[in-house]
């Protein structure tokens, strides 16, 4: 991936890309920018096909630094582009134009740190609400000057004439929780939606500043509470990177069977709260009768049903025993018998394909624009599965298989989830045939963790796609910052997108098909 | 029963009227219907009590209405923020009377785990905003517990418990 660097340096003047150390950092190339050559370098990373993982904001109180992650899907190179700005005076160029990704992060930056972007066609409230005084995210106290405030509460639906609004949701059976979407509506058809989100705003990244590494560790089960493994494994492996903690090859093991059970369990409630949505609800009653097998398994070792807080740093919170390891043949045997009752019921059903076929079709290049992860990636052709492409957590040991779509349309990322469901079978079954004995804990975990100053990016595969989580350091026992890079929000990002000419009824279609948890993409 | 009932003070109303409004709350204990409205974590185990191994139409109660008009009492599951307390109040007075509310999960008892110093965005408890008649804690509580909270909520309808209480050992 050298010749990339080297081209960027010779097509932008003044761009002076630093490698770095992959293991240890997560990202590969660290380059600084400047507001004048901003749009240059974003342009040209465009050009090259890779897409925008993430844009993010952290205050250094004498500095705001703007952190632009670059990506690409099949070969992981990830670069980090900073930018920093004045906090008296932040301005900086919208890349929304060239990315469309952008579009929502820097509206969410401008919410929280009061960044105003030129350029931005729409810089409304997304997440928050008139009520707040202050940007929240800024460490000093930094009150929303008024006519910032007019410009974020200039969205006011329902007051031009000629058009008609449906609000889908906050309360509504088919956003699978407070997710609001505004519909200007012709007809039946759908003119534009506008998602609004923040109806379950919780705060976790000003939470994770206030408080310590161990403290902050039952938030991420919270986070995303039906693949809270996914998330807990995110963390803890950020966390171990960033301190340089060893983790025993049993513990490793041991993950991998419990967040693939997890994975399991979220892919199945997707699939019952989504044919529930188009009108079939006997499958709702199906799939939990699976859950809550598995549910009994991991509450066997982990000590609760839903919102798990399993893993810890150095390895877990108790060993496996013999019933768990009985229990997940168990599991594992009678998930295969059900597929083909799943096939049986909805796979071809004739009202089900007519629902979902050729709706919601993404293509390829919209769905490296809008940045979207997991089975919706997956769906459009795109060959990416963190677990593969750039495994973690003894993934490399195990043989990972996963599936590719060609169409992108909803019925593909049916499919594709179910042969998920198979693969994480395959991958528990290796994981159970190959693990080994010993410790479960790394010896000398410190109590306090004060990890050294720098930054760090930790990338897994959560069922619905690429979870990052960014976390800066300053060798306090607290983090100067904890970004969440969420699959489920960049997956919503394209969801305007999608519906526009769509009709009402296609767009409940499409909104489960993106499998959307609400707080996760509110945070 | 107070504002809800129809009788309004039960000791200088006749005997008569008396039973019917027990054979009405007799009714309505049996077959309360909550409104479809998940909030966070604690939807989701609402949702495994519906399905086959808690099995909420055991008591009458797994008539989940998608319109609050048609709905005896909500299970608020979940953090309450601030951009929601409108739209769960709206809810609230949606619903015909007579109506409760289960405050089902810590944070819509007091805001759980969600409270800390600078916090700007959550309701520390639901009943801030709605009268709440039963608390179920946890985080998220098990649908036993759910299922607990729904017969004591039918105990305060009708005055006395269905089951026999089991005592813990």
């Amino acid at each position: 991936m050298s010749h990339i660097t080297e081209e960027i340096k010779t097509s932008i003047q003044g761009v002076e890309p630093a490698e770095v150390s992959y293991p240890e950092k997560g990202y590969h190339y660290a380059l600084e920018a400047s507001l004048e050559n901003l749009p240059d370098i974003v342009r040209f990373f465009d050009k090259k096909c890779f897409y925008l993982e993430c844009l993010l904001c952290t205050d250094y109180t004498d500095t705001l630094e703007l952190v632009y992650l670059f990506n690409t899907h099949l070969a992981p190179c990830r670069f980090k582009v900073t930018l920093k700005i004045d906090p008296q005076r932040p301005i900086a160029p919208s890349m929304s134009a060239i990315f469309d990704s952008a579009y929502w992060y820097e509206r969410e930056i401008h919410e929280f740190y009061g960044v105003l972007f030129t350029g931005h066609p729409n810089m409304t409230y997304l997440f928050l609400h008139n009520d707040i005084h202050e940007y929240p995210l800024r460490k000093g106290k930094v009150p929303v000057p008024p006519e910032d405030k007019e410009r974020l509460d200039s969205f006011k639906p329902g007051e031009q004439e000629d058009s008609f609004f449906i609000n889908l949701g906050p309360q509504h059976p088919s956003t699978h929780g407070v997710l609001r979407v505004v519909l200007k509506m012709d007809g039946e058809y759908i003119e534009q939606a506008e998602p609004v989100l923040g109806y379950l705003h919780r705060m976790h990244e000003k939470m994770a500043e206030n408080r310590s590494y161990q403290q902050f560790l039952p938030n991420t089960g919270r986070m995303d509470y039906l693949g809270p493994m996914s998330f807990n494994l995110g963390y803890v492996l950020a966390v171990e990177r960033l301190c340089g903690i060893p983790v025993p090859e049993r513990a490793k093991f041991v993950r991998i069977i419990a967040t693939e059970l997890n994975r399991i369990c979220s892919h199945l409630l997707w699939l019952g709260a989504y044919l529930a949505d188009l009108g079939a609800l006997t499958p709702f009653l199906f799939v939990f009768d699976d859950r809550e097998k598995i549910q009994d398994v991991l509450e066997g070792i982990t000590g609760s049903r839903l919102t798990y807080c399993y893993f810890r740093f150095g390895g877990l919170y108790n060993d496996v025993d013999d019933p768990f390891i009985e229990g997940t043949k168990a599991v594992v045997k009678r998930m295969w018998s059900r597929f083909s009752l799943y096939e049986k019921l909805v796979t071809g059903n004739v009202i089900f394909i007519n629902r979902t076929k050729g709706i919601g079709t993404i293509t390829k290049e919209q769905a490296r624009k809008y940045g979207v992860a997991g089975p919706v990636l997956r769906s459009a052709g795109i060959a990416c599965d963190l677990r593969k492409v750039e495994p973690y957590s003894g993934y490399d040991e195990l043989e990972v298989s996963f599936p590719v779509g060609e169409h992108g349309d909803a019925l593909n990322t049916y499919k594709i989830r179910i042969a998920e469901m198979e693969n994480s079978l395959r991958i528990i079954e290796q994981a159970l045939a190959k693990l080994p004995g010993g410790p479960f804990m790394a010896e000398k975990v410190p109590k306090k963790l004060k990890p050294p100053r720098g930054d760090i990016y930790q990338v897994v595969e959560t069922p619905r796609g690429e979870l990052g989580i960014y976390i800066v350091s300053d060798e306090s026992d607290r983090p100067v910052r904890m970004k969440w890079r969420v699959p489920s929000f960049s997956n919503l990002m394209i969801f305007p997108e999608l519906t526009k000419g769509a009709l009402l009824a296609d767009a409940v279609a499409i909104l489960g098909s993106l499998d959307l948890v609400i707080p996760e993409i509110d945070r | 029963m107070g504002e809800r009932g129809f009788c309004l003070e039960k000791e200088i109303i006749p005997v008569k009227f008396a039973v019917v409004e027990k054979v009405l709350d007799l009714a309505r204990a049996n077959s309360l219907w909550p409104v479809t409205f998940g909030l966070a974590c604690c939807a989701i185990e609402m949702m495994a009590t519906s399905m086959s191994r808690f099995d909420i139409d055991r008591f009458g109660a797994g008539v989940f209405r998608a319109s609050p008009r048609q709905a005896d009492f909500m299970i608020v599951t979940g953090t309450v923020t601030k951009k929601m307390a409108p739209v769960l109040v709206t809810l609230y007075e949606q619903m015909p009377s007579p109506k409760w509310v289960i405050a089902m999960g810590n944070c819509a008892i007091s805001g759980g785990p969600f409270v800390f110093e600078g916090q700007y965005n959550i309701v520390e408890g639901v009943d801030l905003l709605v009268p709440v008649d039963v608390y179920v804690p946890g985080c998220p509580p098990r649908p036993e517990a759910l299922l607990e909270g729904l017969l004591k909520l039918e105990e305060k309808i009708t005055g006395s418990r269905r089951f026999p209480r089991v005592e813990s050992a």
